[in-house]
């Protein structure tokens, strides 16, 4: 299944895609590796057209792609791509009236799999893979956010993909469903190539190796969370008033406010986190009123 | 462990040997020996937990394909009929989730072929001539697409082609609405075979709404040839018992002609619908 041995996973490079008049994404280049890889971004940055692309739902209007060692533009490359490919959209829709089981075993046709004993036995395995095996038989409309997101990524484990893209997968799940989520693509990640789409820094945190910071469709950091955090080493003091001149300012759960910018002399320096190297990257103006 | 030596008889009788045992595990065995042990492993619990012991995994996994089994969808009445009639059980399972087939969408073909089948009675039998052939469009126009299949992200990006699919389905709502329509042709017997008028162009319709799509997209490939079909027959109005110049032979083969050459047209463009669209 790795196939990271001999190169990148996934390579882009000079990814150009308009909407009309709006420009969606603008010489986007990256390279993907082995691991779970956020790609983090506010909402608009191009995100899911990246994802789209990636997955082979859309065409760029130019640049280079390869994926999985095969070019997405030709029918045989696209083809080669889908058959190592996982995807999880953003918003998975499901045939009204169809159990757990039904949906899956419906995506597994749809992924070649026409012999119905083997079929059963991968749709059964993946729901287990994702912790659903006791509600395989249960209605997709009688299941909870958190199981239908499951359901979704089952779908999208069917064959046993080298490479899964998730967009924005916890969206909508509440702590404790987002949780047993990241426990899933946590085990996922080890052995194989997961790209994963998220506007929230702790999910980079708590689980990606690698992250690619997107902001109105270009590219603005590519690298670990480590190294997005140290972005913002001595860039982020504290104290106990607002700081119009930070870039980023909000009243922490001390009491106190934490600001990422330009400190200014004598400010008491705090260690930078993943958000704070993120927030140095990103116009946050547009959020600082939530964060205030 | 029962050995080869042993295998032939103990006190009780005959015992598979171990290393048939694992054959069946393995589900190598092929008849009569697969059915002489499947028959043994039905009678004996000594032989069963004989075989949990040669090979756990298998078991297991034997398990594990049961409750797969238990848990499959029983098909609908639909699916296996098709599957009797030769169709292939996953291609079955494909025409049955075909999204506008359902309760909601038949029940609103049906009602609205007894309400045109009245009016046609009631005044001309081209509202009904004219309306039948609009339903297939409309229903293959709302079969795939992204505005209409909640599984269109996840189907396009699947290995099977689109085109195949979007093929089964053609053919999954061009079979209940020409079921449906036949059925409402037989409130017209006063017009014989005219009744039937609205077959080729249903057939010819579907064929042109699906040879643009690629180009417009499927609901405004509908729509065009949806609003293209209805300024034909008003424009040709007065015509034959039909009511209309597509009714009569002349037009019916015309209309025939126009299928076939979208018919080719769509052979020659099927590719394009393998390239994702961006504005659909």
């Amino acid at each position: 299944m790795t196939v990271t041995a001999t190169g990148p996973v996934v390579r882009a490079s000079d990814l150009t895609l308009r909407y009309g008049r709006t420009l969606a994404l603008a010489d986007v280049a990256f390279t993907l590796r082995d691991g779970v890889t956020g790609l983090l971004g506010p909402n608009g940055a191009g995100k899911t057209t990246l994802l789209r692309i990636v997955a082979t739902a859309l065409v760029p209007d130019r640049g280079q792609l390869t994926v999985l060692g095969a070019d997405p533009r030709t029918e045989s490359g696209r083809l080669a791509v889908r058959r190592r490919l996982g995807y999880l959209p953003q918003d998975p829709g499901f045939h009204p009236g169809f159990s757990a089981f039904e949906f899956v075993d419906y995506v597994a046709i749809l992924k070649e799999l026409t012999n119905r004993r083997v079929r059963h036995e991968e749709v059964s395995r993946v729901l287990t893979a994702v912790g659903l095996a006791d509600q395989r038989g249960k209605k997709i409309r009688a299941l909870s956010g958190g199981m239908r997101q499951r359901v979704a990524l089952a779908a999208a484990l069917l064959g046993d993909p080298d490479l899964l893209i998730l967009d924005e997968p916890t969206v909508g799940l509440d702590p404790e469903q987002r949780l047993r989520f990241r426990e899933v693509v946590a085990e996922l990640g080890e052995g194989r190539s997961v790209l994963l789409s998220t506007h929230q820094t702790e999910e980079v945190m708590a689980l990606c190796q690698r992250v690619i910071v997107l902001d109105r469709g270009t590219v603005r950091f590519e690298g670990t969370p480590v190294d997005l955090a140290a972005l913002a080493r001595g860039r982020v003091w504290t104290s106990g008033s607002r700081a119009p001149e930070a870039l980023a300012s909000w009243r922490a759960g001390t009491g106190r406010y934490r600001h990422v910018g330009d400190p200014p002399t004598g400010a008491e320096l705090l260690e930078p986190t993943v958000e704070d190297g993120y927030l140095m990257l990103v116009d946050a103006t547009a959020d600082q009123e939530a964060y205030a | 462990m029962i050995s080869e030596g042993e295998a032939a008889m103990d006190a009780t009788g005959w015992h598979p040997p171990d290393r048939e045992l694992r054959r069946y595990g393995e589900r190598v065995l092929v008849p009569p020996v697969l059915w002489s042990i499947e028959a043994h492993l039905a009678a004996c619990a000594q032989c069963r937990e004989r075989l949990a012991v040669v090979d756990p995994q298998v078991v297991r996994a034997g398990w594990a394909r049961l409750d797969a089994e238990l848990d499959a969808p029983v098909p609908g009445p639909v699916e296996r009929l098709l599957v009797r009639v030769g169709v292939a059980e996953h291609t079955a399972r494909l025409l049955a989730a075909t999204p506008v087939l359902r309760l909601s969408w038949l029940a609103a073909v049906v009602s609205t072929l007894a309400l045109v089948a009245l009016l046609a009675n009631l005044a001309h039998p081209v509202v009904f001539l004219a309306t039948a052939p609009l339903l297939p469009v409309g229903g293959v126009a709302l079969s795939f697409g992204p505005r209409v299949d909640p599984t269109y992200e996840i189907t396009v990006v699947a290995p099977m082609h689109t085109f195949r699919l979007l093929l089964l389905r053609c053919v999954a709502v061009l079979s209940a609405t020409t079921a449906l329509s036949a059925a409402a042709s037989l409130a017209l017997p006063d017009y014989g075979l005219v009744a039937l008028g609205w077959f080729l162009p249903a057939l010819a319709l579907t064929l042109l709404s699906l040879a643009l799509t690629p180009r417009l997209g499927p609901v405004l490939a509908a729509a065009s040839v949806g609003l293209g079909w209805i300024a034909l027959v008003t424009s040709t109005l007065g015509v034959g018992s039909g009511g209309s110049a597509v009714f009569v032979p002349a037009g019916q083969l015309a209309l025939a002609l126009a299928g076939a050459l979208a018919a080719l047209v769509l052979a020659r463009i099927r590719r394009a619908f393998e390239t994702p669209r961006r504005f659909w």
